[in-house]
């Protein structure tokens, strides 16, 4: 069993005990309720704890003594219904003040104890004795307070009595106590200006507030919902339209080399030497970009669905190797590769050469392939759209006027060297464009 | 605060208070042990400490009782004197008379001064009565308790104490106090007067205490009160047989007490055995009689003269004449020993006996002066110088 005042009535208790100059007595009021404490631990699944919480709101002094009861202890019910009134149901147990003498009950209170239990009807009425002790000198006085049970087992009757906010001070929170406050003053201000912070409902206007302006935050976040799922569809929908260009892009790259291939073997049943530099020059970017092409074709991206066989890769590369460069190929002279610049994992002309026969299916660097897609996609934007891809249009551009120099000194002849130096030249040129190679 | 004086404490007392203190504490008896009078302790006060006093208006107050000391808290309100006073009876937590059964509280009467008085002795009733029920739990006990109880000589006094179970062995101990029925007053006064303290009522106590329920340990002690004591012959005579395993208070108690009635009977016949005798020697020896103890009949002292040998004798009367013969010294009115005091003899074993009267032992003893006195004359002159 616990107990508890609130540090009012605990002090107007002892005001009224003090400054009396004899015995003081007094009846408590308020109510006794059943407290279960659940407790969950290691080593038990649950423990249901039942205590009686006794709490004391207010109290009822008597003005004097023997005002209830005679000289004998009997007490007269008629007293007592005239001193408690209509609180009479709220009695939880009664005080005594007595100064100097000890912390027992003495005969007379426990006579009269025995008959406020019958009479009030209260089980477990409590009794609480205050003792005030001084010293000789009246120097130190101390207040000293007993909370007992009588009706219980002689050894199991006092109770501590906790007053909240009085004694702990390691608490820096303000305990509010379930005490109900029962002033009329009290509920007539609160009524009167109650309607300014609460609604009909009884809910705090604030709460209410709060609620609203997070529900629109909902709303709008149920919107960008709504438009971030639309624009998700909408890049979904331009995402495969580029993956369909890419796609016939590759195929028309296919055809073109196959072209190529016709054409330049009946071109080598010729002559070697046809210029080509006009038609070069006239076609220099279309053709500049095919010619880059051809080369590139084998490092044709993933996405074409039938890259070109290693054997004609190769077949190709040796036809390339066996023409020898004129000396003014100085610029045909493969660009030395930057040696661990991205995309470039095997320096050297051979593997140049040899990595331009090998389908590149992507870059060393991890960067997609975009880059190549954008190599192909570039040559292609003469024949079809230029403004797929707005941004490959610049880099191309750069590329390409190198290229185009280049290829107005090389003969067609020399394509294949040409071929061979390019895509060399192209590679070092990898790094803003990813590499093609190997 | 402790061993206050009756004095002091009706002089701390709230004045309304004191003439009820005052007959408790002057003449306060309560019980069986009335040598022990009430004592108050620890006055306190129940007004604010700044009300000036004297206003001390709740004490301790201390009670005798089966052996034991009753120490009860007595609450009064000074503001309210005319008020009845509360009670806390120590540790006796579970002792709550009956206020019906106490007409003093019911109906008190702060006007009267003997109204505390008497309602402590109403409570010390209940209390009695208390201890029986608590006494009831040993049936051994109880049945020695019913049995003293219907025995009129002792049933009315006996004060009964049933201690506390000693916690370690669950034992139970209780102790009775008996006031013994034998009658002092024939003891001649001059016995009695002889006590520093106040006599007050001469009374014997028999205190049996009881360490377990079985009554297999018993420690009888027997208490007198100091001019008794005295009278019978000092701590000696405290001594009565040990309690018989197996034996019961009703016989053992009257046991005592013929006892101890006996022992006075003794005193009061070798009162009467001396005076007798004293007589006899007187009306024997007539002029030669220089002193005599009148009062008492312990001392006689004789001058005679023997071939014109003239000699003393002292004769000293045991308390428990004629059963222990008196001791005779013969002293030399002439001759001195070396260290300056008269040469004298003293002889313990003369013809005797306790069965003579009082002129057969004056006889006796003339005659045997006779026989004696030449032997003691030799030796006065032999050893003793003039």
């Amino acid at each position: 069993m616990a107990a508890s005042i609130s540090g009012y009535t605990f002090s107007s208790v002892c005001y009224h005990s003090a400054n009396s100059n004899s015995d003081h007595e007094g009846f408590l009021l308020g109510e006794v309720r059943q407290e279960e404490t659940v407790s969950i631990s290691d080593t038990q699944i649950s423990s249901a704890e039942l205590i009686q919480v006794v709490e004391i709101h207010n109290h009822d002094p008597c003005a004097q003594l023997f005002s209830f009861y005679d000289y004998a202890g009997k007490i007269n019910e008629e007293s007592l219904n005239s001193i408690l009134k209509d609180r009479r149901k709220s009695v939880i147990g009664w005080y005594r003040f007595r100064r100097n003498t000890q912390q027992q009950m003495s005969f007379r209170e426990q006579i009269i104890h025995k008959q406020l239990t019958e009479l009030l009807g209260v089980p477990d009425l409590v009794f609480l004795l205050f003792s005030f002790i001084s010293t000789a000198n009246s120097s130190t006085h101390a207040l000293e307070y007993v909370l007992f049970r009588p009706n219980r087992s002689r050894f199991n009757q006092r109770i501590t009595l906790t007053i909240p906010n009085l004694g702990n001070t390691s608490q820096q929170e303000y305990k509010v106590s379930s005490v109900p406050n029962t002033s009329l003053s009290y509920t007539q201000v609160i009524k009167e200006h109650g309607a300014e912070f609460f609604d009909k409902d009884g809910v705090m206007k604030d709460i209410r507030t709060i609620f609203q302006v997070y529900s629109a935050l909902q709303d709008k976040v149920q919107a960008v919902c709504g438009e971030v799922e639309q624009s998700e569809r909408v890049k979904e929908k331009i995402q495969e339209d580029v993956n369909k260009l890419k796609q016939q892009i590759a195929l028309r790259k296919r055809k073109t080399a196959e072209e190529e291939k016709r054409l330049r073997e009946s071109q080598n049943a010729d002559s070697h030497s046809t210029p080509e530099e006009n038609t070069e020059p006239s076609l220099a970017s279309p053709l500049s970009r095919i010619t880059f092409h051809t080369p590139s074709a084998p490092e044709r991206p993933s996405t074409s669905p039938n890259p070109p066989s290693y054997a004609d890769l190769l077949s190709q590369d040796d036809s390339l190797l066996s023409s020898s460069s004129p000396p003014t190929s100085a610029a045909l002279l493969p660009r030395p590769q930057a040696v661990g610049s991205p995309g470039h994992p095997t320096p050297g002309p051979l593997g140049m050469a040899l990595g331009l026969g090998t389908p590149y299916l992507g870059n060393g660097d991890g960067s997609s392939s975009d880059s190549l897609d954008r190599q192909a996609a570039g040559q292609e934007d003469d024949e079809d759209d230029e403004d797929d891809d707005e941004e490959e249009e610049d880099e191309d551009s750069s590329e390409y006027e190198n290229l185009v120099s280049e290829a107005a000194h090389l003969p067609v002849g020399s394509a294949s060297i040409l071929a061979q130096g390019r895509p060399a030249a192209l590679s070092p040129d990898g790094d803003a464009r990813g590499s093609q190679t190997t | 605060m402790n061993n206050m004086s009756p004095e002091v404490a009706l002089h701390r007392i709230s004045p309304e208070l004191r003439p009820l203190l005052c007959s408790v504490v002057r003449n306060g008896r309560v019980g069986l042990d009335s040598t022990n009078c009430l004592r108050v302790t620890d006055l306190k006060t129940g007004c604010t400490s700044l009300t000036p006093g004297p206003c001390c208006d709740r004490f301790k107050l201390h009670i005798p009782y089966a052996g034991e000391t009753l120490k009860w808290d007595i609450i009064f309100n000074a503001r309210y004197p005319e008020l009845p006073p509360d009670f806390i009876f120590g540790e006796d937590v579970e002792f709550l008379p009956e206020p019906s059964e106490l007409p003093h509280l019911v109906q008190w009467d702060a006007g009267n001064p003997e109204c505390l008085l008497q309602l402590v002795k109403e409570l010390i009733q209940q209390y009695h009565h208390y201890q029986y029920q608590r006494l009831r739990e040993s049936s051994r006990l109880l049945f020695e308790y019913d049995s003293l109880l219907e025995d009129p000589n002792y049933g009315r006094n006996m004060e009964i104490y049933a201690g506390r179970k000693n916690s370690w062995t669950g034992e139970f101990s209780a102790r009775f106090l008996l006031k013994l029925p034998v009658d002092f007053s024939d003891i001649p006064v001059y016995l009695l007067k002889d006590t520093a303290l106040d006599p007050g009522e001469d009374v014997a106590l028999l205190s049996v205490s009881f360490e377990d329920a079985e009554a297999t340990q018993v420690f009888p002690k027997l208490y007198l009160s100091p001019s008794i004591e005295h009278a019978l012959g000092g701590s000696s005579a405290l001594h009565i047989p040990a309690f018989p395993s197996g034996g019961c208070l009703i016989d053992y108690v009257p046991q005592v007490c013929q006892l101890l009635t006996n022992k006075v009977q003794y005193v009061i016949q070798g009162y009467h055995k001396r005076r007798e005798y004293i007589a006899a020697f007187l009306s024997h020896f007539g002029t030669g009689m220089v002193e005599y103890d009148a009062e008492g009949f312990t001392k006689l002292t004789l001058l005679l003269m023997w071939k014109d040998f003239c000699f003393l004798v002292h004769v000293d009367l045991p308390l428990y004449f004629p059963r222990d013969q008196p001791t005779l010294t013969f002293q030399s009115v002439y001759h001195f020993t070396n260290s300056g005091q008269l040469y004298s003899q003293v002889q313990k074993s003369y013809p005797y006996s306790p069965r003579w009267d009082g002129n057969e032992m004056a006889k006796r003893a003339k005659a045997y002066f006779k026989s004696f006195i030449p032997q003691f004359q030799e030796g006065a002159f032999a050893n003793g110088k003039l």
